[in-house]
């Protein structure tokens, strides 16, 4: 009879010292429970409670922290804890080894989790203890989740259903998280549409340019960032292990979007990779001077930077006009502006629209159940308007004929069902997700 | 001829966390998602409303917008032609668009009316709204050229209860742990994934500063943007919309009795008014005791609960006293007996309050009304209190200036 995880009383993370580390900390730290922050030293633990401390704003967190290190600590640690959270490198090799010791020194019964954003949760947990498999599955946060409040939670063959509706029900009713089952199938469900359309726009701004792009699926297509200053505050190594992961391990409708674009690996190679490396920047660069902040936009062909100001596009005219609906809370009017508006430039952003709720939707029985999951995924963990969503205000008709029209799959449950409104998600303003 | 029956059909709520400036949203968005929104939630036809009320404070000021009511035209085509009007009584002009429209529901005037309070506050710093707040005091003496003058306003109220009864900070700190906590159970409320406990509300620190007096960050409710609305019927569309919702009439709550009483403007000009008297704000008192007369009701344990004002803790530490949970200046017993927390014998802001929900100001009175509908309806979701019958607001203007309460039940 294998024992089976009913409490959380105490956490142990590792690699707290990182953003996704530090921040889960904080997500159990903040709910009360004790939780051990462990990182390769002390200094290094230290910044993540640091972190930590400034997401709750509030010193009083550190009253239910530990910190320490993997060589003195982590034995104690992790045998302690219910649950054991890993948030190291996305490196499979690291991942396994440190699994490899933490089999050894944690209490049979205990969950394993990995806030892994892709990666396979079976391989991961390849060659451990049966009741390490059991017992292990992906809690995937997505960040900061302080305020980010959507979640994955991916079970591999070998997880028990116990643990998995355990950890389903702690991190809802305890947590505050609003969970989405997905497979263990690459990048999950929320990243695997996410990056679909963050790769196929910096795929365009090869052609288009970053700026037009940037300006064209803008905030008023459903997002709260345009998609390129998005993916440089992901950071450029994480997009391309994200994008090709998928690249390598999906064959589906969309898999010429997951081509990592040649002319960012060209630059990674000397050292672009958006906000974190702010003195080379990635699609955009910001240099101060003196209390100034000039922006700077990438130049996809030469890789070079101009002003901002020299970088400026027209924008069609239906992006202020939708823009100007989205401003007085006509957001039902703002997308038939996008319906039937004409021209390339439409055109574009139709398929990149379009194609988002194509894909989404699409992923339904494959990585997820329903579409209520992908909606909520990409509405509670990306702040992007579920395709759902844009299905309501387009009117279903109407997006399947342009699906249809732009040669996209037209999923099965925008044509099995014909509910009165497609996203039923309760307490959620519709509204929040376009910007004006 | 008797006044006419006042009922509430329910309404709707924005979600108070956004930020519709980063949004890019002008007002008149968060005026058409709050009266949409309330259409589709009650299952009212736009053509069904005869008339509109919309509760601001400030549009003016944050939103160089003013003629707010002239905005419920544009939510929909119907409401061409919908009479309208704005009101305005600082942090209590929710309540004010609702007496007024109750008003005219009691005298005949009309069978349905809609009521939307709005607030946009994150147009500007939080110093110049500080500043602008300012305005629902005596702004020359009593504002003009302080830095926050609301919140050392406030702080007085505190010190007056120190200096009359006594007071503890550490009461304070539990009002603000408690709304904060009851907010983790609204999904409405702006706070409902901060973090906050009652050690770090009691501390002082880089993260919960002084603000001005005695009040922390902690003790403050929050600069939010926020619309709410509700619809208030006569007892023939209420029996009509029973019928038609397959409810019975007597399940629809109403508005069983309300209160509205001002004060002299200026704080220290009610301190030295009510020197010697029982209650520190006596026309507050006054409110709520009028609210609970018309209802016929004897006490405040003749409702499951309240939703108040707590701009700051020291207004909820005053509201507690002065709804007769305790005798005058015992407030610090009832805080200390888990009274009034959920699961308490009065639960005091299940949703989380000004300081948990969040404070669209023009918006506040309207929301505490709509909370106590969802409340005696069963409709609360997650912060319900179980088998509330009758609920309490109390909506404060000023430093306790225009008080409005309302009890709604069946």
């Amino acid at each position: 009879m294998t024992s089976t995880t009913t409490e959380v009383r105490k956490v142990a993370v590792l690699g707290a010292n990182g953003v996704m580390g530090s921040g889960s900390g904080e997500l159990f730290a903040a709910h009360g429970i004790p939780t051990f922050l462990l990182a390769r030293d002390h200094e290094k633990a230290r910044e993540g409670l640091d972190r930590a401390v400034a997401l709750a704003k509030s010193e009083k967190l550190a009253d239910v922290i530990r910190l320490g290190t993997y060589d003195r600590d982590l034995p104690g640690a992790v045998g302690e804890a219910d649950l054991i959270l890993e948030s190291l490198a996305e490196d499979l090799t690291l991942k396994r080894r440190f699994f490899a010791t933490v089999d050894r020194h944690r209490r049979p019964g205990s969950i394993v989790a990995t806030v892994s954003s892709g990666l396979s949760i079976a391989a991961m947990a390849e060659g451990r203890s049966e009741d390490f498999r059991r017992n292990f599955l992906g809690i995937h946060l997505f960040n900061p989740p302080n305020v980010i409040t959507g979640c994955e939670v991916v079970a591999h063959a070998e997880t028990s259903p116990e643990v998995v509706e355990f950890v389903v029900r702690l991190l809802e009713r305890h947590l505050g998280r609003k969970v989405v089952r997905t497979a263990d199938l690459p990048a999950f469900a929320g990243n695997r549409v996410g990056f679909k359309v963050l790769n196929e726009v910096a795929q365009l701004a090869a052609e288009h340019g970053v700026a037009f792009v940037d300006m064209l699926v803008g905030p008023h297509t459903g997002r709260a960032m345009a998609p390129l200053v998005t993916t440089d505050l992901v950071g450029w190594d994480v997009h391309r292990a994200i994008v090709d992961n998928l690249y390598r391990h999906t064959a589906d409708e969309a898999h010429d979007c997951f081509a990592f674009p040649p002319y960012m690996a060209k630059l990674m190679d000397s050292g672009h990779l958006g906000d974190k490396t702010p003195g080379k920047g990635g699609f955009y660069r910001r240099v101060r001077d003196g209390g100034k902040t000039e922006v700077y936009v990438l130049d996809p062909a030469r890789g070079e930077y101009r002003a901002a100001h020299d970088s400026l596009v027209d924008a069609p005219d239906f992006v202020p006009r939708m823009k100007r609906f989205h401003r007085a809370g006509r957001y039902r009017e703002a997308m038939a502006v996008l319906l039937e508006a004409r021209g390339w430039e439409a055109d574009l952003l139709r398929r990149v629209i379009l194609g988002y709720v194509s894909y989404g939707l699409n992923r339904v029985g494959e990585v997820v159940k329903e579409a209520r999951d992908v909606d909520r995924i990409m509405g509670f963990g990306f702040n992007w308007a579920p395709p759902s969503v844009l299905v309501d205000l387009m009117g279903v008709e109407k997006v399947v004929a342009a699906l249809e029209r732009a040669k996209l799959v037209v999923p099965s449950v925008l044509t099995t069902g014909r509910p009165d409104r497609w996203f039923r998600e309760p307490n959620v303003d519709v509204g929040r997700f376009f910007v004006g | 001829m008797a006044n006419q029956r006042v009922y509430v059909l329910g309404g709707a709520q924005t979600d108070f966390a956004r930020n519709w400036s980063k949004e890019g949203k002008h007002i008149s968005a968060m005026i058409r998602e709050a009266a949409a929104g309330g259409l589709e939630a009650t299952g009212i036809e736009a053509k069904e409303v005869q008339v509109g009320h919309v509760g601001n404070f400030a549009a003016e000021l944050y939103s160089m917008q003013g003629h707010l009511g002239a905005f419920l035209v544009e939510v929909d085509p119907a409401f061409s032609g919908l009479p309208t009007a704005r009101h305005e009584a600082a942090c209590a002009s929710g309540s004010i668009a609702l007496l007024a429209a109750s008003a005219e529901i009691e005298a005949g005037r009309y069978e349905l009316a809609m009521v939307v309070g709005v607030e946009q506050m994150k147009t500007v710093d939080p110093k110049t709204g500080g500043d602008y707040l300012g305005t629902a005091a005596w702004y020359e003496n009593e504002a003009k050229g302080i830095e926050f003058p609301f919140p050392k306003l406030f702080g007085k109220l505190g010190d007056e209860y120190d200096k009359r009864f006594g007071l503890k900070d550490e009461h304070l700190a539990r009002i603000s742990a408690i709304n904060y906590g009851n907010a983790k159970r609204n999904p409405l409320a702006q706070t409902r994934n901060w973090y906050m406990t009652e050690d770090h509300a009691k501390a002082t620190g880089k993260f919960n500063t002084v603000i001005g007096g005695r009040i922390k960050v902690s003790d403050c409710s929050q600069v939010t943007d926020g619309a709410a609305s509700a619809f208030l019927a006569s007892e023939r569309f209420a029996a009509q919309y029973a019928e038609r919702r397959g409810m019975k009439l007597e399940r629809i709550p109403r508005i069983l009795g309300w209160g509205h009483r001002t004060a002299p403007l200026e704080f220290a000009a009610k301190i030295q008014a009510s020197e010697g008297q029982p209650y520190v704000l006596p026309h507050t008192r006054q409110a709520i005791v009028d609210a609970f007369r018309r209802a016929g009701l004897k006490d405040v344990w003749d409702v499951a609960g309240i939703e108040t004002h707590d701009c700051f803790t020291t207004s909820e530490y005053m509201a507690i006293d002065h709804f007769g949970l305790t005798r005058p200046g015992e407030s610090w017993k009832a805080i200390e007996e888990g009274v009034i927390d959920m699961g308490g014998k009065m639960p005091i802001n299940p949703s989380g309050g000004l300081i948990g929900a969040g404070h669209p100001v023009g918006a506040t009175g309207v929301r505490q009304v709509l909370d106590a509908w969802k409340q005696v309806s069963g409709r609360a979701g997650d912060f319900q209190v179980e088998n509330a019958r009758r609920f309490a607001t109390l909506n404060i203007g000023g430093s306790g200036t225009t008080s409005c309460a309302f009890i709604v039940g069946c």
